[in-house]
């Protein structure tokens, strides 16, 4: 589904992703796990292309998207690209980024009436039935205000998955959540296979990782370091330094998990 | 201020070019065809102008009058602050300026004068306990005068004098009862009307310290107008007609007569507003006129310039920053006078409330547009970011995520825009558009009550922002940001 070759990214002098090569497989649920500051996020963005990249190119299903001069055209070109890839590909920010001013219904079916100029009634339907999914059945007048962190990334998911994305992204999911709530963000994860939709987490929640992914990459230094399903690289990692990673976390106090 | 009106009537004559209708018609031809002669003149200063609304009184008015009937037209006159109609002849907007105008060879360098119409030498007025005797004892005083008249120009030359300038006559007598300054000078007519009137506790010593003459203005160019309006003025002085109005206005009978005001200068008159109301309703109208209409082509406005300073593109927001700039680092008394004096040299001749209203519109847009591009820009770019990953357009996204969020944040500041912009309209009063603060001094001055007048239009001011107010408490609870309860 997904397929990125040798991309670069650099801020100023520092290179954040230094050749970065991995596949993300269609309708599988992909950890990205590595230490802070290894360009976990800055990856996730130049996926749906909230950032240009140097170098390197990433394909997304049919939609190609060069790095540097090449991917560099004109301003109508860029827009015609954004749009394609975001088609494909939806996100989850990490600190969800909800519309205040709107009530979490208001969030959810924005975005097909302003893009996809859906009737509002057809637009609700849709919304409801997402907020639903999430769990949210009953909350679609709160606003954002009135809704726990859990509940307000719920409705960020549902927002997400109101456009049909393929692809969905997610930016440290657990983040902003008590330990307690992060095994309802797994519980909800797996839920939605169904949808068959190709679900990509960033985190650095190893336990977290452990309970839902289906695929592993470890990123560190800005690249993919190793890659494989989840119980190749958890049981017997290949490489040095995801072994060190899976170790000095084993080491610390362990975090409650899904274990 | 002054010097920047100096150099408009210099930039305005040094450019030659003919302002009006000078061109294509004489000024004389101008003023038989349309059957009226405009008359600029500062009406804050009696006995020789005084107005009360649209009612103007004294003896410049019915010299200005006399001379119009003579010309067989009608007398339009016009307030002005005496800054302003120098200006406004030039530009065209008078045909004449009677207005106590003392003939001197720097004036007469840039403007026309008629004969003499009157002698008025320059007296002094101090309090009357003070010791001031004349002129010669004014050495290490300090002296108010009206700001531009040849008593400024005078005390200029006299060593060891302090200067302390106003606006209107009235309020440099009301400083000096006030004991702030030591003397006024200005016209001796003038001074011995005001203190045997209505500032009965001040008094005029000396004797006539220069000889003047008032003189009726034109502008350069109406050549034939100043001999029609000299011909006129004789013939008012031969009928006897001028003897009458001279008796009236400076005579035994004006100073006996209870005056204009007649109130005791320091009491507060409750008369004086029960009479004077209905001019100052008007003067209310055309302040909330001036200002509602400016917010309301300034929002549009300011709204479209801080969308083009806040979007991507330089060949926008560079131009919308450097508008903003500019209107911002200028001062809005030099655009009202800029638009009013100056664009007419380049043919584009606003009427005063135009060139007010477009002056107000056009600086209050400038703060608008800043106070709108801070409201964008304090809303978190994570929204900008989850409205594009939502596959919204820039434009969308700034309608429908953006823009929502921001009004509601800047509620407050643009109410204080629009008071602000209440208040300053009041600086139109230099075009000649009597609106509520120009009302004030011109009945401050007719009335010789400021007590009474001034706190009057404080509480007119003060109800003017309550609507407003109002309005902007309702949009900020309609629009309260839901927060958790
Ligand atoms: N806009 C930017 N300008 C300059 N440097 C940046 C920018 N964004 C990120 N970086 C740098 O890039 C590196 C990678 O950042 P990124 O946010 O991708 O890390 P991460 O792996 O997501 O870390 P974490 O797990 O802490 O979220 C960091 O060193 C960061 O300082
Ligand atoms: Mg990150």
């Amino acid at each position: 589904m997904i397929e990125v070759t040798d991309v670069v990214k650099r801020y100023g002098a520092t290179t954040v992703l230094n050749r970065a090569s991995f596949r993300i497989a269609e309708a599988q649920l992909t950890t990205i796990l590595g230490p802070s500051g290894c360009g976990k996020s800055t990856m996730l963005r130049c996926l749906n292309r909230l950032e240009r990249f140097d170098d390197g190119a990433i394909t997304i299903g049919d939609v190609q998207v060069a790095g540097g001069a090449a991917g560099a055209g004109s301003r109508a070109d860029e827009d015609d690209l954004v749009q394609r890839v975001r088609e494909k590909v939806g996100i989850v920010f990490q600190a969800f980024n909800l519309f205040p001013h709107l009530t979490a219904l208001g969030n959810v079916i924005e975005a097909p009436m302003t893009v996809k100029h859906m009737p509002r009634a057809q637009a609700e339907e849709v919304g409801r039935h997402y907020l639903s999914r999430v769990g949210l059945a009953g909350k679609e007048s709160h606003y954002p205000a009135q809704l726990s962190g859990g509940q307000q990334q719920r409705v960020s998911i549902a927002r997400a998955l109101a456009m049909e994305p393929a692809v969905v992204l997610f930016d440290e999911p657990t983040s902003a959540l008590d330990p307690r709530l992060v095994r309802d963000v797994a519980k909800l994860l797996r839920a939605l296979d169904d949808l068959k939709k190709t679900l990509v987490v960033v985190s650095h929640d190893l336990d977290f990782a452990r309970a839902i992914s289906d695929q592993v990459i470890y990123f560190e230094g800005g690249r993919a370091v190793e890659a494989g399903t989840a119980a190749q690289v958890f049981e017997q990692p290949s490489h040095a330094e995801t072994k060190a990673f899976l170790d000095s976390f084993n080491e610390g106090a362990n975090p409650v998990g899904a274990r | 201020m002054t010097a920047f009106l100096r150099i408009l009537v210099f930039a305005v004559v040094a450019t030659g070019v003919p302002t009006g209708d000078a061109a294509a018609q004489s000024a004389l031809d101008r003023v038989r065809q349309t059957g009226v002669m405009r008359v600029g003149i500062d009406a804050t200063y009696p006995p020789f102008g005084m107005a009360e609304g649209g009612e103007f009184s004294g003896f410049d008015v019915d010299i200005a009058r006399a001379i119009a009937r003579e010309l067989k037209v009608r007398a339009e006159l016009v307030n002005a602050s005496f800054d302003g109609v120098f200006p406004a002849l030039q530009n065209g907007s008078f045909d004449v300026v009677i207005s106590a105008v003392t003939i001197t060879p720097e004036r007469q360098q840039t403007l026309l004068f008629s004969e003499p119409y009157i002698d008025a030498g320059q007296g002094i007025a101090v309090r009357q306990d003070s010791t001031i005797t004349g002129v010669d004892g004014l050495s290490g005083r300090t002296v108010g005068v009206q700001i531009n008249t040849t008593a400024q120009f005078a005390m200029e030359q006299r060593a060891g004098v302090t200067i302390q300038k106003y606006n209107t006559i009235d309020l440099a007598l009301l400083d000096l009862r006030n004991g702030r300054i030591d003397a006024v000078a200005s016209d001796a007519p003038v001074l011995r009307y005001m203190t045997t009137l209505t500032f009965q506790d001040l008094k005029s010593v000396g004797s006539d310290y220069t000889d003047e003459q008032f003189g009726i203005v034109l502008a350069k160019g109406s050549d034939d107008l100043r001999r029609a309006v000299n011909a006129a003025l004789w013939r008012v002085q031969d009928s006897g007609e001028y003897a009458r109005l001279y008796a009236r206005w400076f005579g035994e009978a004006a100073t006996a007569s209870a005056g204009a005001g007649g109130a005791a200068p320091s009491a507060i008159d409750l008369g004086v507003i029960a009479r004077t109301w209905p001019i100052f309703i008007r003067g209310v109208g055309l302040t909330a006129l001036m200002a509602v209409t400016s917010l309301v082509l300034g929002l549009p406005l300011g709204l479209a310039l801080a969308l083009a300073r806040v979007q991507p593109q330089k060949a926008v927001s560079v131009p919308a920053a450097a508008y903003v700039e500019f209107m911002r680092g200028t001062p809005l008394l030099v655009q009202i006078l800029f638009i009013y004096f100056v664009l007419p040299v380049a043919g584009v001749n606003l009427p005063a409330i135009f060139s007010g209203i477009l002056a107000l519109t056009m600086n209050a847009a400038a703060y608008i547009c800043e106070i709108i591009r801070a409201g964008i820009l304090s809303i978190d770019a994570g929204q900008m970011e989850a409205a594009r990953s939502l596959r919204m357009t820039y434009w969308q996204a700034m309608r429908r995520i953006i823009l929502p969020q921001t009004f509601r944040r800047v509620v407050p500041p643009l109410t204080n825009e629009g008071i602000a912009l209440l208040k300053d309209s009041s600086l139109v009063s230099v075009i000649g558009l009597t609106e509520l603060a120009r009302t004030g001094q011109e009945l401050a001055s007719r009335y010789a009550a400021p007590l009474t007048i001034w706190p009057f239009v404080a509480l007119l001011y003060l109800l003017l922002t309550v609507p407003l107010t109002r309005m902007a408490q309702y949009l900020e609870d309609r629009w309260r940001p839901v927060t958790r309860s």
